[in-house]
């Protein structure tokens, strides 16, 4: 029997950082119902960085959370509706009730790779309605698999049903990959997943290495829309996971149909590996950063290069976006010391 | 709670009296300690005390100690304001002086929620072990302490490299004790060890239960267990879901059997002995989920995943109860999932979700 490869769809989440969260009606209809019509699982929808992110620190959205669910909902019909869910940011009783009363079907429930006791009552919530959820530890390139097994078992025990690892600096190569992922595999009770990140070019790469380790969810996004270089290629993934006879599902032929079409109406540029996003993917850092990085780096006069790599240094995780801005003021300090000197 | 719920308890409770109040007339003018009484089982013991002295005059007054009695006295006001039952509100790990006329002690003072012990396990450790270390030491200045049980736990047994169906209370096997889920078990071995340890230094006479797995009144279904996560699915007409092949094999013990079983090894389980307490009757967890449907009258389909090939057993060997105790199973698989749901339906929609 073939194989089965579920693939989770975060274009119009992850997607969200490529374009400033600024996800507009038409664009998620128009998205949700290729998805749909292409037969893929799950389509996460939302902010950038999850539910309740929408904020003047990270970025405001176009759309409140409950209007952009609402609109998916309306366009999906097999197609589960996902939210991408970070304690914190979302609550229970301001946000993950209002997203379950609009119909959602998925949950991922994600955290910094080293915090998931943050996730249990979430997680139980959503259970306890019914809800399919799913584990998610990000920036797990920062952690060694021991410690993510732990992690992952964590979620495991307050119920999730499965637990994808996030690349979210696109930092793995192919050998990292296999090693956490068939680690993983070995010692949970449920299924495992992929998320990959372009930064290396290794995106696609890696979440074949990772279906190859035993993982069994792997995520993607249309023509790679995602943050930062972007995540792995979800029509490209379609395709080379039929060229080596795993089924995932999905219609190759309407798969291409939603990437013409998520080109033409929502993608502002084709993702591509940037100067910055390699240096992101070397000091693993969050691909997320980017656009922030690069508008301080302007404002203070800095090569945004080297605020990438203070920021590595610092092990910055997704959230604390307003460190960026600490960064850019120390280099600027450092800077102005050094020329006084220079020219002292 | 209402009348309807108080009137289910005391039905449970009056079956369970019709075949057991012989064997529990030792506890008949006793005073009687739980210790973590305010979770399922010592909740169940109280009940089931109340009903013994209103209908079969036992004069068996109850201390329940616990961190938290709030909830309880909130939610089950009926047995709260009861002159035979009194409150301790203290963690067992700070207590140092008992009420003097004690003359059994319940230890049942541990969460045996999964989700708990990997998001405090220092906790979940120090509860267990230090509680039960403080337990017994504040027990010796018992001038009438007739007997401690400690309530164990099915998953001492660890992994079995053989794979029985049935386990007995000497099939041990091991578990990894650099694992986060192993945490528990370990620290309920430990406090066994301690039992062991008191009982054989100082002649403190303790006696030892391992609960495997129980469904019915009390019980939470936002606990992250299968059958209660079926069960709170099948009534809010959602897909239950199962995560492996549906091949493990369970065992569940209506609570009624339970607080019976408990009260009689507690006054004449053998001193240093350990006793399964559960249902021998095994059901993979699939004909768990069709069963359940069936009987909650529900069309809310099964979805087995196969994301695992677990086909473990935990189903205990019940034969040292039976034959040295005389205890018995008065409800099938199918009477404790009926009687369970009945019971679930009784809740308002609230109290099944939250």
């Amino acid at each position: 029997m073939r194989k089965k490869i579920y693939i989770h769809d975060v274009s119009l989440r992850d997607g969200s950082h490529a374009i400033s969260h600024k996800l507009d009606k038409a664009q998620i209809i128009a998205y949700c119902q290729a998805a749909e019509a292409a037969g893929v699982p799950s389509v996460e929808v939302g902010h950038g960085n999850g539910l309740g992110a929408s904020s003047i620190q990270i970025g405001l959205s176009r759309l409140e959370d409950v209007e952009m669910l609402s609109i998916a909902r309306e366009n999906l019909i097999k197609t589960k509706l996902a939210i991408h869910v970070m304690p914190g940011f979302a609550t229970i009783n301001k946000d993950l009730k209002r997203a379950f009363d609009i119909g959602v079907d998925l949950v991922r429930e994600a955290c910094h790779c080293t915090e998931a006791d943050i996730t249990e009552r979430h997680i139980a919530f959503a259970r306890e309605r019914g809800k399919e959820v799913i584990g998610a530890l990000m920036m797990t390139h920062m952690a060694s698999k021991e410690i993510l097994l732990e992690e992952a078992l964590k979620m495991q025990s307050y119920g999730a049903e499965g637990v994808v690892l996030y690349d979210s600096a696109g930092a793995y190569l192919p050998h990292d990959v296999n090693e956490k992922i068939s680690f993983l595999v070995a010692n949970l009770n449920i299924p495992v997943g992929f998320h990959a990140h372009n930064n290396l070019g290794m995106a696609i790469a890696n979440s074949l290495t990772a279906v190859e380790s035993g993982a069994r969810i792997i995520d993607g996004a249309i023509r790679g829309f995602g943050a930062g270089a972007g995540n792995a290629q979800l029509e490209v993934l379609v395709a080379v996971l039929q060229k080596m006879e795993y089924e995932t599902g999905i219609s190759l032929y309407k798969i291409l149909d939603a990437a013409e079409l998520a080109q033409d109406k929502i993608l502002e540029e084709i993702p591509s590996i940037k100067n910055l996003s390699i240096i992101s993917g070397l000091s693993g850092v969050f691909s997320g950063f980017a656009k922030h990085v690069s508008r301080l780096a302007k404002e203070y006069e800095l090569d945004p290069r080297d605020i990438f790599i203070e920021l590595g240094k610092r092990k910055v995780v997704a959230g604390q976006e307003d460190l960026i801005v600490e960064v850019a003021i120390d280099l600027k300090k450092i800077n102005s010391t050094n020329n006084s000197k220079a020219n002292g | 709670m209402d009348k309807k719920q108080i009137g289910f308890l005391k039905k449970d409770c009056a079956d369970a009296a019709s075949w057991s109040l012989r064997l529990l007339d030792e506890l008949k003018n006793q005073k009687l300690l739980i210790a973590g009484g305010t979770g399922f089982m010592g909740s169940w013991i109280a009940e089931f005390i109340a009903f013994l002295n209103d209908n079969h005059q036992f004069n068996t007054s109850v201390v329940i100690l616990s961190r938290n009695t709030d909830s309880f006295k909130d939610e089950k006001k009926h047995l709260a304001t009861r002159s035979d039952i009194q409150f301790i509100s203290r963690d067992i790990r700070n207590i140092n002086e008992l009420p003097p006329d004690i003359s059994y002690i319940i230890h049942a003072a541990a969460s045996p929620d999964n989700r708990n012990h990997v998001s405090n396990p220092i906790e979940t450790i120090a509860t267990i072990t230090k509680g039960t270390d403080n337990l017994i030491d504040s027990a010796f200045k018992l001038l009438n302490l007739k007997k401690i049980l400690y309530l164990s736990s099915g998953q001492v047994y660890g992994k079995n490299p053989i794979q029985k169906e049935l386990i007995s209370e000497s099939d041990f096997g091991s578990f990894d004790c650099n694992k986060i889920t192993a945490i528990y078990p370990e620290a309920k071995r430990l406090a066994e060890a301690t039992c062991c340890a008191y009982s054989s230094q100082y002649k403190i006479p303790i006696v030892i239960a391992r609960p495997f797995s129980f469904i019915g009144p009390y019980q939470s279904l936002s606990k992250p267990w299968a059958i209660n996560n079926f069960i709170n699915d099948a009534l809010n007409n959602k897909t239950i879901r199962i995560i492996g092949n549906g091949e493990p094999i369970r065992s569940y013990m209506y609570p009624a059997d339970l607080v019976v079983w408990i009260l009689k090894i507690l006054i004449s389980g053998k001193i240093n002995t350990a006793y399964n307490i559960g249902s021998p009757f095994g059901i993979s967890l699939k004909d768990v989920a069709e069963k359940i449907v069936h009987i909650a009258q529900t069309n809310v389909n099964i979805d087995i995943k196969f994301n695992n090939n677990d086909s473990s057993h935990y189903v205990p060997n019940i034969t040292l109860c039976e034959n040295d105790l005389g205890l018995k199973i008065n409800y099938d698989v199918e009477d404790t999932i009926r009687r369970s749901i009945a019971w679930f339906k009784l809740l308002p929609e609230a109290s099944i979700l939250e």
